[in-house]
Formats: C-alpha cells, structure tokens, sequence
C-alpha cells in the first residue's frame, strides 16, 4: 500500500527526476539554496554569517600558528637532519596533545598539513581509524596519499621531470604497498643521475599523520609501527600523532619492543578553553559583529560549552543556530546587519515591515517620550519613520560600540581585583552586564572599592592595558598629545556615544595616567600639619606598655587621614570610571530596537540545540494534556477523560485480542 | 524535618512545646559561650576555615541557562514509583470514571464535613482539619495500593492509627474522632462494594469444580499465542483507530497538523548543513511523508527503513552509490565511498536528502553503521533528517559522531501508533517474525516446479507430523527417496539429489548427517509458520 514499506527493502530511492547524465554543466534545477534566496533576511543572514565564518578561518590560522610552526620545524630539523642520524630502525614521531574536544582538531589537522605541504614536503597523509580497519587498508591508504598527495602542487613546478614518473605510478590503490612506496620514492629522488648532488639535499620526508590515536586499534597500530620501522633506514617517515588524552595512552597502547622504534617529542597544544574565549572575545563579542546574543542566550551557549561537549565547534554551531532561528522568515531582522548598509536596508524595507518594527516593545518607551506631532507623524508618515529608524539604528550601533569597549575596559580593571567577584574573562562579564544594569549590583560595588586600594605601579600598569585596549579597538590617529583639557575638574563625559566616546575615553585615560603617573605618593607632605601627632607616632618605637600603645593606635584611627596626591587622584579616578561605566554599561534591553540585534529567544532556542528525549517522552506519558492542549482545550469538558487511552503495545494486544475467537 | 515536627506536635499537644522552645533556645546561646571562651587563635582557625570552604564553593561555577523551569524535573523520570500491582490500572480507570461523572462518593462525605465544621467551636477547627487532612492522607494513599488487598479491611487499624497519633484525650476531640471515622468506615465500604462487583466475575460453580480436579494430570490451557494465525496488520489498520476517542483522535490530528508549520523551517535549516532529529511519543512517519511529498518533491532523497530488520548499511550505500549515482560497484573501503559520494554529489550540484525513519533502528545500532551515517551526514550535499524512539537512543552517538551529524533536536509528539514501526517487531504478542520467512518461503515455492513442490511439502509433511519428538532428526534421504517415488515425483536417486540442490541453494532445507551416517533433511523454519504456510498453500489450491 506503501511506497516505503516493504517486507523485503530497508531502503527506498525517489530520484525525483534526479539524472545523472544530466549534470554537464546545465544549471541545477533546484538548488536548495536558491528556493530561499529571494528573501531579503536571508540574503541578510547569508552575508553575515559568510563575514562571521571568514574572521574564524583567520582566527583558526593565529590560534595554531605558533604550534604549528614548533611541529613544522620540527619535522624540518628531522628532514635535514636525518641522513646524519641513522639510529637502526627508529622512527621519528610528534606527538600532539590535543585535548577532549576532538571535533575541533580537525581543523587544526587540515592546517598543520597545509604548513607542512607548504614549507616542508607534499607527501603528507592523514589516516582517520574509520579508514583504517585493517593493517591493509592501514597501509594502502597511507601509501596512496603519500604518492598522490603531491599531485596537487607538482603541476605547475617541475612537470617536465614529474610526468613520465606519475603516469609510471598511476596505481590501483589495492596495490599500494610499502614496497611500492620504497620504489616509488627512489625513481623520484634516488635516481636522477643529472642532479643527484642536488636531490639528495632535496630529499623530502614522508609525514603520516594520525589524528585520533585512541581510536585505533592497538595492534594495528603496532603493526604498522613495525612495518614503517624496518623501512625507515631507505624511507625518511615522521609519524605524528594527534593524543586526545594524555601521554600514557601511547604508552599503554604499545608494548615495549614497539615504543622504543619511536622517537617520541610530545607538543601540547591550548585547552579548549581558552580557545573558545579567544573566538568568543574576538568574533561575537565585538561591535563588528552584526549580530548580538542577549545575555541570557550567550550563557545558555557557554554553558553547552563547559558542561556538555566542550567543543569550540559545537559551541559556534550553536550560536550559527541561534543566528539561523533569528533571521529566519523576518525581514525586519536584515536591518540587523553592518552599519554602512542600514539606510539601503531601511529603503528596501516595504510597508508591512514598517508596521512589524512599529510593533516591536522596545519602540512603545521611545513612543512615549516623543511629542504629539512626531508620534502621529511616527504612525502616518512612513519616509518620516525610516529616517527615524535608521538614525535610531546608528545610535543602537554607537551604543553596541561603547558597550563592547567599556565591557573591555571593564575587564581590565577587574581582572586582578582579588575573589573575582565579577568575573575573570569578557564572557562572564558580558553575561552579567547585559542581563542586568550591572553598576547596580553588589560585585560591582565591591570591586570599585577594591579598585580604590589598587597601588600606584599596579594601577599605572592596568590603565596602560586599558589604553591598548582603547588603542585596539579604534585607529591610532596621529594621537594629540596634548589633550586640550589638563585640568581634572572639566574632565565631563559628553552625551555622545560611539567612537566620539572611545576618543575622549582615551584622552581622558591619557590625562589621568600621566597625573597618577606624576603624584607622589607621600602621605608625609600633607600630614605635617599635626606635629603631635607626628611626635606621639615616634614613641610608638619606645617599648611601652601595651596599654598605652592599643591607645595610640586607636588615637591614630580617629585622626582624618589626609590623603596624598596619588590617593586623591586615584579616588576621582575610580569615580570618573564609574561615571563612565554607569553611562556605557546600560544592559542591551533598555535600548530601543534591540531586538533587531540582539537574539534573545532563548527558550526556543534552547531545545533544538540541547534537545530532552527523555524529557518529552515523560510528558507525553505522565501529562498528555501537555501537548494536546496546544491546540484547543476541549480537555476541561465533564465526562471528558484527560488522557487519551493510547498504548504502544496497542497494535499486539489488539491483534491477540480479535484474533483470539477465531483461534479457538 | 525537624521543624515541621514541632509545629505539627505545637498543634496537637501544646502543652508539650514550652519545653522544646526553651531548649532550642539554649543551643545557640552555649554555642556562642564556648566560642567566646575559646582562645582568640582557634576562632581565627575556623574562620579561614570557612573563607576556604567558601573559595571551594565559588570556584565550582554550576551550569546557569542550562535548566530552567520548564524543563521536566529529573526526579520525575528517574525516581521509583509506588508499586504497581495487578489491580491498579483498574483502579485507576474506575477512578478516572468516577470522578469524571459527577462523583457520588465525594459530596456527601463534604457535606459532612461542613456539618462537623459549622457545630464545632473555633479553637478545635484547626485540630479537625488536621485530622481530617490526616485521615484523607492515610486514604488517599490507601487508594493506591488498594487493589492488592481487596479483602483488607483497614477501618478499625485506620482509626486506630488517628487516635494514636492524636495523643490527647479530651471530649470535644472524641466527638471529633467519631466523625471522623464516620467518614472513614464510609470509603472501605463503598470499596467493598466495588469489590464485590468485580468478584462476581470468577465465581465458581461446584461443576467448574470437579471438572478442573476430575482429571489426574493437571493440564494448563494450550491456547498459546503460537497458535494464533499471524495476521496483516494492515488489513486492520482501521479497526485500530478505534483505540481512541473520537475527540481525541481530533486532537492528535490537530497536533500533528502543527508540526506542518514547522517544515519551511526545517529547509532553510537543512540548508545551513544542519541536520535534524526528531523525538517524542508516537510515529512520526507519516510526519516525515507529508514532508517529503510537500517539500522535497523534487529533490532526491532517500527513505531508509531503521526499523526493518534486515537493513544493513551496505543497502544504504549501495542505494545512493549505484542506483542513485549509477556506478557500478561501491568501494570496499568506508572513506573512499563518502568521498566518492561527496565528489559525485557536488559536481551534480544536486542535494541529497536521507530520511531514516529510527536511526536508533536494531541493525543501525552498531558502532559501524552510525559512524558511517554520521561521515555521510557531515557531507555538505547530504542531508539528514533521522526519528528516535527508543528512550537511550542518544547514547549511540559520541563527542565526535555528535558533532559530525551536528542535529538540530525537535520535539514531535504525534501519539500516533507505530504501525509500521513495529510491524516486524517479534513481540510476546504475535509471532511476526515469520512474515519475512513466509513471504520469501512463497516466492521461492512458487518458482519451483510441480515436481520439486511435492518433494517439498514431502519434507513439510513429515516434519510437521514428527517434529515433537525428543528428538527430532529430520526426514532421512532414504525414505524421503521412497516417498517420492510412490507419487512418481522422481524416478532416481540422482534425480532427487537434483532437485534438492535447489532447496539447499535456497537454504530451505539442510542437510543433517547423523551419527549412523544417513542424511537427513530439516527444514530450518519453525513448524507453526510451516503449518501456516501449508494451510496457505492448500487455500490457494
């Protein structure tokens, strides 16, 4: 009666007009991107997350370059190195401690063999465990890739020498073997008689490459171990393995007469951790971000992070998910997007999207502030609306601006305060400071008056590190060293936010730094005013009574401490940096049109990325209404029992049950 | 606990509660003395004590966003349940209906409550209403095991129990305690009665009686479920609708209706390389169907069958590598065959969708099988859109399959029942397991000649009539040879060896060599389905 049920076939094809032969060149028939390209959010969305996806490819290369480039010239000193080193049997090997996330080193992988084809040799192969059931497959894979792998850069350079040798070693992959291998590698670079001084100096090492090493099979392994090993005198092999654990796992998994073929240097690489903040800190949690988590759904992401994969992948899955669920099906939301395109989004935008953003909850406060006639004109004049909504939008944006840069700052100063209480990383702090007004809140407080014990060389130190915060975020202009306003006093935040505001930030961080920089810190220069109590201070070193020195003491408390320079200063300091962060620090949600950038809908979000199974199942058993309910509620009538009397076995027993007459 | 224990004994037995108030005072007092008196450096000592502790605290961070409220506590799932035993469901069910059609029992014990309320004085209201709290508690409990002792009484222990707990002796309170178990007597009562309906149902004559013991061997029923004919389940697929109400089945209609909504989402997902898994209560095929037919109509896609059981993953494969993109062999090798579909299906430019109905199905339960999934799921032209039943089905998938298949979890409860999912389920139920047998048994039966059929239902014949022997060996060639004979089916030995290389290929029959040397033939299939497809046979006949 079905198509897709059948007693004999499992599996069920609908090529849906689906022809191979087709394929030349004639365009798709339907690509499954192009059904949805119309829309303005997607286009929006696509643009978006391809500039996202850009920053952490770059990201990725800086992140690994400096292990990278340790395992590369490692394995070129072995290169060099090797025709010297002729130690019987033994095989060099890196042994790369990658961490748990293992879904995140695939990358890293890809990019170590890039380094390698580019600065050491083309003959590199990865061999993943699925690919490798057997020592055959084990070895066929490894010697195919190493013969083929430098196809890919050898056709352009020296073709005329390469060709006749490659069509001579074309092979069928069931015959690759290590035999094959040995020969192969000598026609290449063995015998060249023309230039065999300069070939054998040219001679290139062979890099196997082993990502996930606890999931191979040990004897496999050692195997192949012992294979390469007696043919490592003629073949310069470097093995690298990728360590998910620890050390000792290789040494577990290979018996003493395997391990001492190996010539073991272990590389660690970084803890996923701190990856991940590097990719959140520099990629989401900036104002070149288009899009923006609410606090609440950046803590929802983060703690998918640290308490159930701990992969960097997964976590930016998840935020390209909450990207996905906040673009999707919404024009209004292509207004969230870089600023120098709004006013053209804001052109393209039709009438009925206008009507959508004036329904948004964050424009009903700024509704109210408005006078009469600019509130109907609001309503009725929709080119009124648009200048309105895109200058809005800059001002949002200038506001993300300040936002990102006094999280920062923020972090500068906090970040050494002893107990931590707010938080030692940007992604904490930016959890708190947009979920709530932050220079509300006790931790806040508490480390403002821990900031105003800070000592002179530390706090010089730490408004240093704000400067090159302030520095890194906006373009050293040619700075004014002069700022036109030595005097303290006039030190005033203006209204503006934005880059304006980073700019006087600056300068107003300069001016402090050079007074705190300049003042002494000598309470003695102030205190000379009461010479009794100086004169009592100096019996204190007289062995006295204990009695009379407690009193002293208590005496001393009671005088008003004068502050010395640096103290004053430090203290107009700490408070100019309250003003500051109580005007910056405003959280996302008190701004109009924050939805528009900000992601906030967590709980949908919530169950596609984490997903309860068990959960669902249970309420579907226990309170069926659950479901049900949603879509009429009829459920409350009298002599209307609440549950469905539904049963999985239902199918058996009834069968049993009506077939039961008929067996008798 | 402790506190609760006091209010509850302040309310009872006021008398009692000065003493424990006094002495709940003085603790911390004595506490605070002997701190006082200790020496200044051991207070110092606990108090970084506890700063540590509180530093350990703190620096355990715990997940914030990860739980909210809605979430289903796990308590519920995981915790035990009360007991269930034979009679609960019924008990249950007749609650259920009681309390639906305006229940008789309850309203007069209310208006007798608020009779007992109305005449008492204030200050013994509240020891009532505990009471009476109490004696609803001890009930309403009882209710849940009350079907396993449908011949305990519990009104006089009951009662006892109350006064025990109550303590106190005074008149007001006895007066109280009557009512009380003027209410309590009333519920056993009414249960009896319940009871008694039901027990009518097994009476038993003196006739039943000398029946059963008349026989010396006590002999069990033989209607067992092996004697059931198998049925097609698809014949009675409208019957089974019946198992819902009519409102109900609404309901479950609208729901599923629902989750139409929910598949332009599901494209646009698919088509930023996520993959989707779809979980919850009831079958979600026809869910998945109306999806493709509505939306992927004009993609390729492929429907794969978890639950059927003999799916491998090599049928997968095969399906997409040669009838899909028409090669002519699949590589022996697993990463050579992703790479081949990844390399074939980006230079059609085409999109494939894979719709595996039970991904956590019996033959898709290895390490193997979801590797392998989860490589072609990774494909940027594959995608994926998998249904879980089982309730651990999760635990297939490690760290690193997680993130390849990268799913994005949806729940869809339909409250549909699994008709086709568990139509070759061999449950306790009904034998099914023998469809697939049977149906591969016709076909090769009906390929054979009129010849070869008799030698057949020769060996069909004399296994069903033999196999309840000790032991069973099998027809012996020898007389099989004789038999054929007799009804001029074969006319030689070899000519027999003939036809039955044909059952051997086709693994009906096997060949047995006993210990004396003869050869014997067994049919490898249970006699029940060899009885059922004898009886089949002969109606087509």
């Amino acid at each position: 009666m079905e198509s897709t049920i059948s007693v004999s076939k499992g599996v069920f094809l609908f090529p849906n007009g689906f022809k191979k032969t087709k394929h030349s060149k004639k365009k798709p028939k339907c690509n499954l991107n192009e059904r949805l390209s119309k829309d303005l959010w997607y286009e929006t969305f696509k643009c978006n997350w391809e500039l996202i996806e850009n920053q952490l490819k770059g990201l990725h290369e800086q992140t690994y370059s400096v292990l990278l480039n340790d395992i590369v010239n490692y394995v070129k000193l072995i290169n060099q190195e090797h025709e010297y080193d002729t130690l019987e049997g033994i095989i060099p090997s890196a042994t790369l401690l990658t961490g748990v996330n293992q879904p995140d080193h695939v990358n890293q992988f890809l990019a170590l063999i890039n380094k390698i084809r580019e600065d050491v040799t083309p003959h590199v192969a990865m061999i993943n465990s699925q690919d490798a059931q057997t020592v055959k497959h084990f070895v066929e894979n490894a010697v195919w890739q190493l013969i083929h792998g430098q196809d890919v850069l050898d056709n352009s350079a020296d073709e005329n020498i390469d060709n006749d040798i490659l069509t001579q070693f074309r092979i069928k992959k069931n015959q690759c073997t290590v035999k094959t291998l040995l020969s192969w590698y000598q026609t290449k670079y063995m015998k060249q008689p023309p230039k065999k001084q300069k070939c054998s100096v040219l001679k290139k090492a062979l890099v196997i490459i082993i990502p996930d090493f606890e999931s191979f099979n040990c004897n496999i392994l050692q195997d192949f171990v012992m294979i390469i090993s007696s043919y490592v005198r003629l073949l310069p092999i470097v093995l690298i393995f990728g360590v998910a654990t620890s050390v000792s796992a290789l040494h577990k998994s290979f018996p003493y007469h395997v391990s001492s073929k190996l010539l073991i240097k272990v590389f660690h690489s970084h803890p996923s951790h701190v990856y991940m903040n590097q990719v959140l800190e520099n990629i989401f949690l900036t104002h070149t971000s288009p899009f923006h988590l609410s606090g609440k759904a950046f803590e929802l992401m983060t703690d998918v992070f640290l308490f159930y994969d701990f992969s960097v992948t997964g976590i930016i899955q998840s935020i390209k998910y909450c990207m996905i669920d906040h673009y999707y099906g919404d024009n209004i939301k292509s207004l969230c997007c870089r600023r120098d395109e709004i006013e053209e989004t804001v052109n393209n935008l039709t009438v009925d999207d206008l009507e959508n953003i004036r329904h948004l909850l964050s424009f009903r406060p700024f509704l109210e502030v408005q006078d009469c006639e600019t509130k109907i004109a609001l309503f009725k004049d929709n080119n009124f609306f648009r200048e309105i909504l895109s200058k809005e939008l800059h001002k949002l944006h200038d506001y993300i601006h300040t936002f990102y840069l006094c999280i920062r700052l923020l972090s500068v100063f906090v970040k050494d305060l002893p107990k931590n209480t707010l938080g030692k990383t940007i992604r904490e702090l930016y959890t708190k400071c947009s979920m709530e007004c932050v220079t509300n809140t006790q931790p806040y407080r508490e480390s403002m008056q821990l900031l105003n014990f800070q000592s002179q060389l530390k706090l010089i130190e730490t408004i240093k590190n704000a400067l090159k915060e302030i520095n890194f975020d906006i373009p050293v202009t040619p700075l004014r060293s002069t700022p036109s306003k030595n005097n303290l006093h006039n030190i005033t935040l203006k209204n503006d936010l934005g880059l304006d505001f980073a700019k006087t930030i600056r300068i107003h961080l300069l001016t402090f730094l050079r007074q705190i920089e300049n003042a002494c810190n000598d309470t003695s220069v102030f205190t000379n005013t009461d010479m009794d109590a100086e004169n009592d201070l100096e019996n204190i070193n007289v062995p006295g009574n204990r009695y009379k020195l407690k009193e002293k003491l208590l005496k001393a408390t009671r005088v008003e401490r004068i502050q010395s320079e640096y103290e004053m200063i430090r203290s107009r300091f700490v408070c100019y940096l309250e003003e500051v962060f109580a005007k910056g620090l405003q959280p996302p949600h008190t701004q109009t049109f924050h939805e528009i950038i900000f992601f906030s809908d967590v709980s949908s979000v919530k169950k596609q990325i984490v997903g309860s199974p068990r959960g669902a199942i249970h309420t579907a058993l226990s309170n069926p209404i659950h479901y049900l309910q949603v879509c009429s509620n009829i459920s409350n009538l009298p002599g209307f029992p609440s549950s469905p009397s539904f049963s999985l076995l239902y199918v058996c027993m009834y069968v049993s049950a009506c077939k039961q007459p008929t067996a008798k | 606990m402790d506190h609760h224990e006091d209010n509850s004994d302040t309310l009872v037995s006021p008398e009692f509660t000065p003493r424990r108030l006094t002495r709940n005072r003085t603790k911390p007092k004595k506490y605070d003395g002997f701190l006082d008196l200790t020496p200044v450096k051991r207070k110092n000592r606990v108090e970084v004590e506890s700063s540590e502790e509180e530093f350990q605290e703190s620096s355990t961070p715990k997940p914030k966003a990860l739980f909210g409220d809605d979430d289903v506590d796990g308590q519920d799932i995981f915790k035990f349940k009360s007991r269930h035993t034979k009679n609960d469901l019924q008990n249950k069910v007749k609650a259920a209906v009681n309390n639906s059609v305006n229940s008789p029992m309850k309203t007069p014990r209310k208006k007798l409550l608020h009779a007992v309320n109305e005449a008492t004085p204030r200050h013994v209201v509240n020891i009532m209403k505990k009471k009476i709290s109490q004696a609803v508690e001890t009930d309403s409990s009882e209710s849940d095991f009350s079907g396993s002792s449908s011949d305990f009484v519990p009104d006089k222990s009951d009662e006892e129990s109350v006064s025990s707990a109550s303590g106190t002796d005074s008149e007001v309170e006895e007066e109280e305690e009557k009512n009380v178990k003027k209410s309590n007597i009333q519920i056993p009562k009414n249960r009896n009665n319940r009871m008694k309906a039901k027990d009518t149902e097994y009476f038993v004559t003196p006739d039943n009686y000398f029946m059963m013991n008349s026989s010396k061997k006590i002999t069990t029923s033989d209607h067992t479920l092996a004697r059931l004919k198998n049925m097609n389940i698809n014949e009675n697929m409208k019957e089974i609708a019946v198992h819902m109400s009519e409102q109900h089945r609404d309901k479950v209609g609208e729901l599923v209706k629902t989750y139409d909504q929910l598949f332009d989402k599901w494209l646009y997902i698919l088509s930023e390389n996520f993959n989707i898994i779809l979980y919850g209560i009831g079958s979600k095929r026809t869910i998945l169907q109306r999806f493709q037919t509505e939306k992927l109509h004009d993609m390729p896609c492929i429907v794969v069958n978890g639950f059927f059981p003999s799916l491998t993953i090599k049928n997968i494969l095969e399906t997409i590598v040669i009838d899909l993109l028409e090669n002519t062999h699949v590589p022996s090798n697993i990463g050579d065959v992703v790479s081949l579909i990844e390399s074939q299906l980006s230079e059609c430019c085409t999109d494939l969708f894979l719709i595996v109905h039970n991904i956590d199905g019996g033959m898709l339960r290895n390490f193997k099988a979801q590797s392998i999934l989860a490589s072609l799921a990774q494909l940027k032209n594959v995608h994926l859109i998998a249904t879980i039943d089982h309730i651990n089905a999760p635990l297939l998938w490690d760290h690193s399959k997680l993130s390849k298949f990268n799913f994005t979890w949806w729940d869809v409860t339909t409250f549909l029942p699994y008709v086709e999912e568990t139509s070759f389920e061999n449950s306790l139920m009904t034998q099914r397991n023998g469809a697939l047998q049977i149906s591969s048994l016709k076909s090769v039966y009906q390929s054979l000649t009129s010849n070869a059929k008799g030698i057949f239902q020769i060996i069909i014949q004399y296994q069903l009539e033999n196999h309840k022997q000790v032991h069973y060996q099998g027809l012996p060639f020898k007389d099989l040879y004789s038999k054929a004979r007799e009804q001029f089916l074969v006319s030689s030995d070899l000519a027999l060896r003939a036809q039955l290389t044909e059952f051997l290929d086709h693994k009906l029959v096997k060949f047995k060599r006993t210990c004396d040397g003869c050869e014997n033939l067994v049919i490898p299939i249970e006699s029940v389905l060899l009885q059922q497809f004898l009886d089949q046979q002969t109606i087509m006949q």
